[in-house]
Formats: structure tokens, C-alpha cells, sequence
């Protein structure tokens, strides 16, 4: 069975990441408000989102469920997050070598 | 059957209050949230913790698995005293917290199995249509594979619910095609492949993060490969053609003359493959022959006579500088 890896380069509609999110446009938003993830274009019908956002999206909804967390808290960790990834990728090549 | 105890995995006594085991858990929950916490076992540990905190956190369940640890000795294997549930009465508690859907173990199972899931699936009836969730599941794959392309199986648990509503875990095996050129974090979407929905809500999907082994000899960034390749002095400084090893295979390598340690050498589109294909990064690390035998001893003394060479010679500059420095300030 094969499947499709997600790209930065689809772009969704609002809609479709409300149907591939199971969740309502207002969450959504909230979530483009705490910048949980990031639009491109102008007026509601214009929004884009890269398919990379559906992660995101899904990380931060299983964070507030788990965690209790608000929208601005799962932001706050996804963020710190990455910045944890991004140190520890340097961290690895900085051992690599010293090796 | 391995008997759990739920009041170790939160690490809190028998006595504890409803509070303490509250603050337990959720500090627990926070330290092993696989999206936090990128160990192996920390899915695992979450999985336990959270089905500890469903058992302790209802004053009803955790009265009756007191009862049950009453009668178990540690080192036995567990059976569930026979009615010993007798006079226990499990209210739905939709509000329990992290319990969402989880697949506990069989010693949770056995004791309050049952009840759990009839509550479970009375309460799916009541929403009518429901699209299934989405599954997500990690892959470890070796670097090879993500250079080659590979089919890896994967285990799944899946509830079902059965015609008489009991909800039944399953396991159920994938078979998955890793494209080639995939990169370490990115995401591969099976669709409908997630949990089955509820009355016409359609069937979730399953998204597989990929994450790679560490490689003997490449490090990944991206689709970029870096590699240390260890060369000669007299191949640093005088310049040649080395053997590089590449995912595509051995290539020449033309190593510049009068190369220092650390030079950074660009393979083009010989990283992983992807449009355009990464690069593969060649640092050179000059590696010295060892002095063990009087003859390389003896080249060693005549390197020292014939040049006129001191690797301090800057270092005692710098430092002559930084004290005039300090003595002006």
C-alpha cells in the first residue's frame, strides 16, 4: 500500500483542512490567530495552507485533549518544540565532529 | 497475566489523595506526550500513565482495584478474582481526563473491560455520524531505505465495534510502501486507513511520520548527506584523487591542493534523491600516520628539519595582542 507524503507545495483550502481536520472553520481560526499555523492570500476564500499545516493542526489538538492545554499553550509548545529540533540536529552535527 | 501497579506508574503511595494523583498524572502526561517527547518508549510510558490515571483518578474504580491488589502477592500471575466486582457500580465519566481513544492492557481489560466499552459504545450510539479519527503512527527506517525506497510492515490496534457493541481491539497489519527520497519528519497520508467512522462519517486516515536510524557514515539534514572523509596530509597538501563512498555508489573524489583540515567539498545531487536531488557534503579530516616504527620516526624528524613550520605562530601573535590590549584599557 502506498500513500502520498505530504508536501509544503499543495496548498488547501479552509474548507478542505476543516474536512481533513474534522474540526470547525472557528477553531481553525483561533488557530491561524495563535499561530498554531500560517495562511497565505487575503479574504477567507482565498486562504491557502500547506498540507504541512494538517500536522500541525492535529498536533495541537492532540496537545490541548492530552494536556489540557488552550490554543495559545499547544502553540507555545509546538514552538519550543521546533526550536528543541532545530538544537538538537545542530547538537548531533557538533558531535559528529568531534568524533 | 502481568498484574499493574497503577499507584508505581504514577509514582505515588496507596494513600494518595485525588489530588496528588491529579498532579502526578498530569506532570507525567506532560514529560511523556509522544508529540513532546521524541524517545521510543515515551508512546508506550503515555499509553500506561494515562490508563493508571483512568483507573485511580475515578474514586469508584480505584477502590475496586484496591480491593483486587489486597488479595495479589507481587511475582504472581494475575487472574481476576472470581465476581470480584461485585458491588462496584462504574458511572461514565466522559469528563475523565486524557482518556481518549486508547487501547488499555489486558490486565485493564480484565478487570474493567467490560463496563468500559459497553459505556463507550452507548455513548457512540448517541452521536449519529461521526467521521473516524486519524491514526498516526512513527516508522523507523534505515537510511537506505529512504535512498532506495522500501515496503515496511506495520501493526496497528483498531477498535471494532462488534454487533452486540462491544468495542474489540484488533491488531492489523499494513504493509506500506516508504517512497523513495522521503525525508526524516516528513508525513506520508494513507487515506481511509484511520479508524472506521461512526453511522455514514466516513473512515479516518493514517498518517506515518518517518524518522530515520542513525547512519555509520552520513548525517542528514534535509535532503542534504554530510560526511567526514578521513585523507593524508600529503593528500591535503598535495592534491589527488580519493574514493568517496556515495549513496549512488563509490565515486573520485578531487581533492584540491594544499586543502586544509575541515574543508567542506560539494558532491552535487549526490544526497538523497528528491527534484533537485540533495548535495553530500565531504569534510576533510587529515588523520596522521602514527610514529611507531623507527623509520616513520625518522620521517617525522627529517618533516622537522626540512620545514620551517609553526603551528603557533599566530596563536602566540593573538595572545602577545590581547595582553597589549589589556594593558592599554
Amino acid at each position: 500500500m502506498s500513500g502520498e507524503i505530504l508536501s509544503d507545495e499543495r496548498k488547501l483550502a479552509l474548507e478542505d483542512i476543516c474536512e481533513t481536520c474534522g474540526l470547525p472553520e472557528s477553531k481553525i481560526i483561533t488557530y491561524i490567530e495563535e499561530g498554531v499555523v500560517e495562511v497565505q492570500g487575503g479574504d477567507v476564500e482565498l486562504w491557502r495552507f500547506s498540507e504541512l499545516s494538517v500536522v500541525r493542526i492535529q498536533k495541537a489538538v492532540r496537545l490541548e485533549k492530552d494536556l489540557r492545554l488552550n490554543p495559545a499553550g499547544a502553540a507555545l509548545a509546538l514552538e519550543l518544540m521546533s526550536q528543541i529540533e532545530e538544537l538538537k540536529t545542530e547538537l548531533n552535527r557538533l558531535q559528529q565532529l568531534s568524533e | 497475566m502481568e498484574y499493574k501497579d497503577y499507584y508505581a506508574l504514577l509514582g505515588v503511595e496507596k494513600s494518595a489523595t485525588q489530588d496528588e494523583i491529579k498532579r502526578a498524572y498530569r506532570k507525567l502526561a506532560r514529560k511523556y506526550h509522544p508529540d513532546l517527547n521524541k524517545e521510543e518508549t515515551a508512546e508506550i510510558k503515555f499509553k500506561e500513565i494515562g490508563e493508571a490515571n483512568e483507573v485511580l483518578s475515578d474514586p469508584e474504580k480505584r477502590a475496586a482495584y484496591d480491593q483486587v491488589g489486597q488479595a495479589y502477592t507481587p511475582g504472581q500471575d494475575f487472574r481476576p478474582p472470581p465476581g470480584w466486582d461485585a458491588g462496584f457500580e462504574f458511572s461514565d465519566r466522559p469528563g475523565t481526563e486524557g482518556a481518549g481513544e486508547q487501547d488499555f492492557s489486558d490486565f485493564f481489560e480484565s478487570l474493567f473491560g467490560d463496563s468500559y466499552h459497553q459505556q463507550r459504545a452507548e455513548r457512540a450510539k448517541t452521536r449519529f455520524h461521526a467521521r473516524g479519527q486519524d491514526h498516526h503512527a512513527k516508522v523507523l527506517i534505515d537510511l537506505e531505505d529512504a535512498i532506495n525506497g522500501a515496503k515496511r510492515t506495520i501493526v496497528l490496534k483498531v477498535p471494532e465495534l462488534t454487533e452486540d457493541g462491544h468495542l474489540v481491539v484488533k491488531d492489523r497489519k499494513l504493509e506500506v510502501a516508504i517512497p523513495k527520497g522521503v525525508r526524516e519528519g516528513q508525513h506520508i497520508r494513507l487515506k481511509g486507513q484511520g479508524a472506521p467512522g461512526l453511522g455514514d462519517g466516513g473512515t479516518g486516515d493514517l498518517y506515518i511520520e518517518i524518522t530515520f536510524k542513525s547512519h555509520p557514515v552520513y548525517h542528514v539534514e534535509g535532503a542534504d548527506l554530510y560526511l567526514d572523509l578521513p585523507v593524508s596530509p600529503w593528500e591535503a597538501a598535495l592534491g589527488g584523487k580519493v574514493k568517496v563512498p556515495t549513496p549512488g555508489g563509490v565515486v573520485d573524489l578531487n581533492i584540491p591542493e594544499g586543502s586544509k583540515q575541515g574543508r567542506k567539498l560539494r558532491l552535487k545531487e549526490r544526497g538523497l534523491p528528491a527534484k533537485p536531488s540533495g548535495d553530500l557534503y565531504v569534510t576533510l579530516q587529515i588523520a596522521l600516520p602514527p610514529a611507531d616504527t623507527p623509520e616513520a620516526k625518522k620521517l617525522y624528524q627529517s618533516m622537522a628539519r626540512e620545514f620551517d613550520f609553526d603551528p603557533r605562530k599566530n596563536l602566540m601573535k593573538n595572545a602577545r595582542q590581547g595582553d597589549q590590549a589589556r594593558a592599554g584599557s
